[in-house]
């Protein structure tokens, strides 16, 4: 049964429409992450969400039941905002037991879950600092301690990474995943960061101004992008100038690549063909070119190749070892695996 | 029910601030409109009634207050206190400050400590300090007019050097040092072309803030017995109420558009960024 | 440190160890001024608050001073007390107003520039504003009593206490106001926003985060607005050269005694210093308490 689910919301600012038609469904327990630039309008759908919005038209339903008009006070989700949203004058303890007082908890209750949802987070020592006290992710690992203390239907994190450093990031973010599935919440994670959200989510909803480019599980939005927006916004793209040459096939200067259909755009247009650089490989019948650059990333290795004919600058993922003979400047032939690209008409 | 108490509570809750706000501009605005009214309406309180409201407004009562034997004297000496005080003020503040950013950066907390300490020596405590030091031991010193100005640059310390200071925080003071230096300039010419015109306007609102106080300053004036400009004010009040008043109004536009003339001339020159100007 | 690297440029060659024990000498003009006009002065006051009549040393002065000008002393304290007390009330409120009108958008910076002068305005010209507006011959008397209720039949004069107590709130509002803005600026929206999600009302939020972090401030406030009003001088002088007030005590002792062998008004300002003292530096320790809260700094 879903837990939470957004039917045709729409919101506006003024003149500025933030969200439009605007729907989705969260079922019980998964993590559905809201990715998108800023003003693409995923902080004003989990604002909505909360109740620190109000939306003009459509519904909020919480298993069901329709909360739209509900004050946020009342909704019993949990959220982590971005920063700074630990109260500075109570210690963690008093942050953590800050939503079971409000419920009028007994103490030895309250004890009970502080100490539970401490541990959860793995900051059981930590109870009576002060917020000024704890480092960055710290304090972000109370502030979810604190959302879940109250045992919420939904957990609702604002960009609660964004403010902390790279390295911190990345353990943090994992930890989030682990305490998410351990706990069993439906979680609605709004990020700009697209490599974050492809590690952590069950679904992404890619947006971009204020509407829904693409909903789908990270595998499905990394390698079958529905729109040339998410395929340049979700990992990175080459682009290669191309013309239509058939229903499945794309020109790109005399070679001939086959593509999956190109919906709507007839033969003999001008696109932009994306291509990941998994797609693209060393090849002697390819496109010609001269190796510009050899980055080695650990698990792979990135080769950049100057075209010949289009000056175009791409980068071909060649795996371990696969650029073990290369040196800068050798001459090179670049294959393109077309089953996965992306068309993107140009004017 | 519930719902109803909550929209007024929303309703109260949006025009709340609003009614603050109203009731706070009242209670400000009503004194000076009352001392207007009384500077320029020759009409005694008790006679006024709806006829003679409309009657009798005129700038006489300011006219007299100009005609006043010792209205230009006095206005002369406060206006040289005020020059002299921020002159001193500078002379002695600016060269610390740099100094103590610049050489002695151990002694910041001490001379921060120190800056502020005018102020738990409030001016008529200072003026019994006046009496127990310079009396017996230099009553000559007092015996000059302007021996008002040192105490009034203790007075403002506290405002004055937190401004110098602002300003030299903002300069990156180090290097333009090192620029002006290194390119040959003296102490005198660094300090001249360098820093002096990227401090200008934290300069000019502690002066124009300096000004302000030493011109409506009573307390020690009155008591060491001195004609400011202030005293005469008091003076020429209890003579001739609507003179006195006008005079009120008068400097209370001055100091106003003092004030205003430093917050303009402060933001303008922040947008200059600091640079070393050409020998 | 920038002073222990020897800089050749601007130091010249001259071994930098040397450098640092002369270096204190640059403050010495500063601190020769500050010794000669501030400190010598108020050290002359204390010494002066110990000796009687007969040049010998007591503590007698101090406490003449309280049994005689008890009177004053008793006013002062109070004065300053209320009018502290409901500056803080009113300012935090003010500010609090100004703090979240979001229209129109100049407001704040409006209220903040005013705040900034009237704060300053004091002295004697205050005193005329108000004698205009509420003295016997004011314009505000006159619409009152004209509507029915005169104050000065009531319980209201403005030479007296009650008058002190409504001017000194020109000055003590807006001073409160100044210092309490940035302590609200420094209440996250995120704070609310996470006590209303958590569950909390509005009066949650105000009982167990606003009003506690505010605190510091609004106490730190209440000092400052003490000692501003215990110091006060002018504007109680020029509504009532007769005022019983402390300040107005030591300057009348002041003129009177040519001698300067009475330690009256010497130990009447020793007291005050003392409270000075006190209050700005609790007001400091509170005003740093706040600042570290404001921060909540991310490591």
């Amino acid at each position: 049964m879903s837990a939470l689910t957004f039917e045709a919301v729409r919101k506006t600012f003024g003149s500025n429409v933030a969200l439009e038609g605007f729907d989705l469904d969260l079922q019980q327990g998964e993590l559905v992450t809201l990715l998108g630039p800023s003003g693409c309008g995923k902080t004003t759908g989990l604002r909505i969400a909360a109740g620190f919005e109000r939306a003009d038209s459509g519904k909020i339903l919480v298993e069901g039941a329709d909360i739209s008009k509900m004050p946020p006070h009342k909704r019993n989700m949990g959220m982590v905002f971005q920063s700074y949203s630990l109260f500075p004058n109570l210690t963690v303890t008093g942050n953590v037991e800050y939503g079971l007082r409000t419920r009028r908890l007994d103490k030895v209750e309250r004890e009970r879950r502080v100490a539970e949802v401490l541990e959860l987070v793995q900051l059981t020592a930590l109870g009576s600092r002060y917020a000024h006290q704890l480092s960055g992710g710290q304090q972000q690992r109370v502030a979810l301690a604190r959302a879940l203390a109250v045992r919420p239907r939904v957990l609702l994190l604002d960009e609660p990474l964004s403010a902390l450093d790279a390295k911190v990031r990345t353990t943090l973010r994992d930890e989030i995943r682990r305490i998410q599935t351990e706990v069993g919440i439906t979680t609605l994670f709004v990020t700009h960061d697209q490599e974050e959200a492809l590690a952590i989510s069950d679904r992404i909803c890619v947006m971009s101004n204020g509407h829904i480019e693409q909903l789908g599980t990270p595998t499905e939005v990394y390698r079958k992008p529905a729109t040339a927006f998410v395929a340049r916004f979700v990992g990175t793209m080459n682009v290669l100038p191309a013309t239509i040459s058939g229903a499945t096939e794309a020109n790109v200067n005399g070679t001939r690549i086959a593509i999956p259909a190109a919906k709507g755009m007839g033969k003999g247009s001008s696109i932009s063909l994306l291509v990941r650089p998994e797609d693209l490989m060393l090849a002697t019948d390819g496109l010609p070119g001269t190796v510009t650059s050899i980055t080695f990333q650990g698990a792979s290795t990135l080769v950049g190749v100057r075209l010949d004919v289009i000056d175009q600058l791409v980068s071909i993922d060649v795996g371990q070892g696969g650029a073990d003979t290369l040196t800068l400047g050798d001459r090179v032939g670049v294959g393109v695996n077309g089953s996965n690209a992306v068309c993107e008409p140009t004017e | 029910m519930a719902a109803i108490s909550s929209r007024i509570k929303a309703y109260l809750g949006r025009i709340g601030p609003s009614l603050v706000l109203l009731a706070a501009a009242v209670f400000f605005i009503a004194p000076i409109l009352s001392t207007a009214r009384a500077a320029f309406h020759k009409v005694p309180t008790i006679l006024l009634d709806r006829h003679t409201w409309f009657k009798k407004w005129s700038l006489e009562g300011v006219r007299r207050a100009f005609d006043e034997e010792f209205f230009w004297p006095t206005l002369a000496l406060s206006l040289k206190l005020a020059l002299v005080t921020v002159l001193i003020t500078m002379a002695l503040l600016v060269p610390t400050a740099l100094f103590v950013h610049l050489r002695l950066p151990k002694a910041r907390a001490l001379v921060e400590f120190l800056t502020v300490l005018p102020y738990v020596v409030p001016p008529i405590a200072l003026v019994a300090g006046v009496a127990a030091f310079f009396r017996p031991n230099a009553r000559w010193f007092l015996n000059s007019d302007f021996s008002l100005a040192p105490f009034y640059v203790v007075m403002a310390m506290p405002f004055t050097y937190r401004a110098i200071d602002a300003g030299i925080k903002a300069i990156d003071v180090r290097t333009l040092v090192d620029a002006s230096r290194s390119l040959g300039g003296s102490w005198a010419t660094t300090l001249r072309k360098a820093l002096l015109p990227n401090m200008a306007s934290s300069l000019l609102s502690s002066a124009f803030l300096t000004a302000t106080v030493v011109l409506g300053e009573f307390t020690i004036a009155s008591s060491l017995a001195k004609n400011t400009f202030a005293t005469f004010s008091f003076e020429y009040f209890s003579r001739d109420a609507q003179g006195g008043v006008g005079l009120a109004l008068l400097t209370l536009l001055a100091t106003t558009a003092l004030l205003g003339l430093m917050t303009v001339a402060t933001r303008s020159k922040s947008r200059k960024a600091a640079t070393v100007t050409r020998f | 440190m920038s002073n222990t690297v020897p800089n050749p440029i601007a130091n010249g060659p001259v071994a930098s160890r040397e450098r640092r024990g002369w270096a204190w000498l640059g403050l010495l003009p500063f601190l020769a001024f500050l010794a000669i006009f501030l400190v010598l002065p108020t050290l002359g006051v204390i010494r002066k608050a110990f000796l009687d009549n007969n040049h010998s040393y007591t503590t007698k002065g101090f406490t003449d001073a309280i049994s005689m000008e008890g009177a004053a002393f008793w006013n002062s304290l109070k004065i300053s007390l209320i009018t502290a007390f409901l500056g803080v009330i009113f300012g935090t409120t003010l500010a609090y107003a100004a703090a979240t009108a979001k229209r129109p958008k100049w407001l704040r910076s409006l209220v903040s520039a005013f705040s900034g002068v009237a704060a300053n305005m004091g002295g004697i010209i205050l005193a005329f504003l108000f004698l205009t507006l509420l003295g016997r011959q004011g314009l505000g008397t006159k619409i009152l009593t004209d509507n029915g209720w005169d104050p000065y039949k009531s319980w209201f004069s403005i030479n007296d206490f009650s008058g002190v107590v409504l001017v000194y709130m020109y000055f003590q509002i807006p001073l409160m106001v100044l210092v309490t803005l940035p302590a609200i600026d420094g209440l996250k929206a995120s704070w609310r926003e996470a006590s209303a999600n958590l569950g909390g009302t509005t009066f949650t939020y105000w009982r167990r985060v606003g009003l506690p972090v505010l605190a510091p401030s609004m106490l730190g406030g209440f000092l400052l607005l003490f000692a501003n009003a215990y110091s006060a001088y002018a504007t109680a002088y020029a509504l009532n050269t007769q005022s019983n007030l402390v300040p107005i005590k030591i300057s009348f002792f002041l003129r009177g005694d040519v001698t300067g062998r009475s330690p009256a008004p010497f130990a009447l300002a020793t007291w005050m210093i003392l409270f000075m003292a006190v209050s700005m530096g609790g007001y400091l320790v509170l005003r740093k308490r706040a600042e570290r809260w404001q921060q909540s700094a991310a490591a």
